[in-house]
């Protein structure tokens, strides 16, 4: 399999290059395998400042708590920052958990499903989508955004931009440059288990309509002396 | 800097030998590195450390009109274009790209065309489409563009073409692969024709190619519909506005350019074109989705003796075909191969034929 950046996190990424525009730097930051590095190193060409993978071995397996924490670490070595853009959710595990962990933990606020990253003379203007619309929230930083994958397009890299790249190189951090102990990374610092993994088929579930309240009643006292299934 | 998505599709070559026999520069020079296996294998050399991208390596990856013929029919389902696309990139990042190329490149910042003119002009007004003629047709074939708003005209469309109509990028694409300086390209054209607001019909395939299928991609989208001239002209015999002419008893057989073939799968709107033209329709080899390319303006501008070959290459194909008549609709493909038209043979621009 190749590595791919996540769609929400290229859309996290715009977004903080359009803020750039404005004023500021941006650094992009990662944990995973080493091979990681490479398309890091692609982004430094489309303006990003500085680039930085975390990754080590010891980290290995590690659940959103334990990357929250390696983040975090991170964030308060390589800080300060005035606003942390994460894609809403993985392409993989798609638990959309990073983004209000890492607040959290860093005790700063989250606002998630973002789909607009502005800035006035006030502050930071977001737009937020909720299942009755669009919120409209004025910040104050420092916070955490979650971005939805379909609000920015990464832009294209340029030809000068890439020559300068190449001069440039991604950062690695490790454990011990974070300051974290063996058992707070990886599978070790990590508060879940994936015991299992199986592929659930539609259409197994054994649903019947009901009709009024006293079937419902007769099929649940059935189910629990264990007489369903009829 | 070879993106991990164009390595994945590099590295994974099963080697089956399909796209060897399906590319039509390899065809014609016979050269293994020609094959798109064999680009998928150097870059892979490169990926691991064991050979570095130089300027022979940078050759090799111009020597393909990036046809899709090899994705086509891929057993993987690999893009060969992919990588080849981002090693083109890769090659002009580190100043290895062969010097036509380099030429070409410039006059394409200059001017918006790989020839570095100014192109004829076709502004007028209409108000029912806008006519996107694209740098092909505008600079080496006009003869093309004309019949096409002759042909328009004579349907009683008012169609508008731009003044100053911008590159679409296509261009640019080919010889750098997709970088900030083809977006900015794309955008400019796509601001243009969203000024305008009509639907917009795109003479050259290459360019609604890019247009359709790229601008999405890159937040600039064409807002109004994008039509390919060959749809709409079907569409306007469909609809007797264009009246087919009496049968001349010619034998003809039409050539599918390749993005036509393979991005729009259209092939029925250049068959009743012939038609409505009075030909005896027959097929040649490597039809429909299966099109062999004869070249495209951009390969044959860097390396013309090649492109030469596969236009005569294509020209084979059509001669077993013992039809008389090459019948096409696409620029690209008429500046190809009149170059090489056979004894007794024509090549006919349909949109002429229709007038």
């Amino acid at each position: 399999m190749s590595l791919r950046l996540n769609i929400s996190d290229e859309a996290a990424l715009e977004a903080g290059l359009r803020l750039k525009a404005e004023d500021g730097i941006v650094t992009v930051l990662t944990m995973g395998p080493q091979k990681a590095e490479s398309f890091l190193s692609e982004l430094l060409a489309l303006g990003v400042d500085e680039a930085v993978l975390i990754s080590d071995e010891k980290m290995a397996g590690a659940d959103t708590y334990a990357t929250a924490k390696a983040l975090n670490a991170a964030v308060r070595k390589l800080g300060p920052y005035d606003m942390i853009l994460c894609g809403r959710r993985a392409l993989d595990g798609e638990t959309g958990q990073i983004p209000g962990r890492l607040a959290s933990s860093l005790g700063w606020a989250c606002v998630s499903n973002v789909e607009e990253v502005g800035i006035d003379n006030e502050g930071i203007v977001l737009h937020r989508r909720t299942e009755d619309g669009i919120e409209v929230l004025r910040c104050v930083p420092p916070l955490v955004v979650s971005v939805c994958e379909y609000s920015y397009k990464l832009r294209l890299p340029g030809i000068q931009a890439m020559r300068q790249a190449k001069k440039k190189q991604a950062k690695v951090l490790n454990a011990s440059d974070l300051n974290l102990a063996a058992e707070e990374c990886g599978l070790s610092g990590s508060l879940t288990r994936v015991t299992e993994m199986r592929a659930i088929f539609p259409g197994l579930r054994n649903c019947k309509k009901l009709s009024d309240c006293k079937e419902l009643a007769m099929v649940i006292q059935a189910e629990i002396r264990g007489t369903g299934n009829e | 800097m070879i993106s991990q998505n164009a390595l994945h599709h590099a590295e994974k070559c099963r080697f089956c030998w399909m796209c060897r026999h399906l590319c039509p520069i390899q065809r014609q020079t016979g050269k293994e590195i020609n094959t798109p296996r064999a680009k998928g294998l150097l870059l892979s050399m490169v990926n691991k450390e064991t050979q570095s991208f130089d300027k022979d390596m940078a050759q090799a990856m111009y020597e393909c009109v990036l046809c899709d013929a090899c994705t086509n029919n891929c057993a993987t389902g690999y893009q060969p274009p992919v990588f080849i696309r981002e090693a083109r990139t890769e090659a002009v990042v580190n100043d290895l790209a062969p010097e036509t190329v380099i030429r070409l490149i410039d006059n394409i910042l200059d001017t918006g065309n790989i020839y570095g003119v100014e192109k004829t002009s076709f502004a007028r007004e209409g108000t029912d489409v806008l006519v996107y003629i694209g740098e092909v047709a505008a600079t080496q074939v006009p003869e093309m563009a004309e019949n096409l708003l002759l042909l328009l005209e004579k349907a009683g469309i008012s169609a508008k073409v731009l003044e100053n109509e911008p590159a679409s990028g296509v261009m640019l694409g080919d010889l750098i692969g997709y970088t900030e300086e083809v977006f900015l390209q794309a955008k400019t054209c796509a601001e243009a024709i969203n000024k305008v607001g009509l639907p917009v019909v795109v003479l050259n395939s290459y360019d609604a190619e890019i247009m359709k299928q790229r601008y999405p991609m890159w937040d600039c989208e064409v807002k109004t519909e994008i039509i390919t001239a060959t749809s709409y002209i079907y569409d306007l015999i469909l609809k007797e506005r264009i009246k087919s002419k009496k049968a001349k008893g010619i034998k003809g057989a039409c050539h599918d350019d390749d993005r036509s073939a393979r991005s729009f799968f259209e092939f029925d709107p250049i068959r009743a074109m012939a038609k409505a033209a009075g030909y005896e329709l027959e097929e040649m080899f490597s039809n429909k989705k299966m099109a062999k390319s004869c070249g495209t303006a951009v390969s044959k501008a860097y390396m013309p003796e090649i492109i030469s070959k596969v236009a005569a290459g294509r020209w084979e194909d059509f001669e077993r075909s013992g039809c008389s008549a090459l019948l096409i609709a696409n620029p690209e493909a008429y500046l190809c191969l009149k170059e090489s038209i056979p004894e007794g043979k024509c090549l006919v621009d349909l949109y002429g034929a229709l007038l």
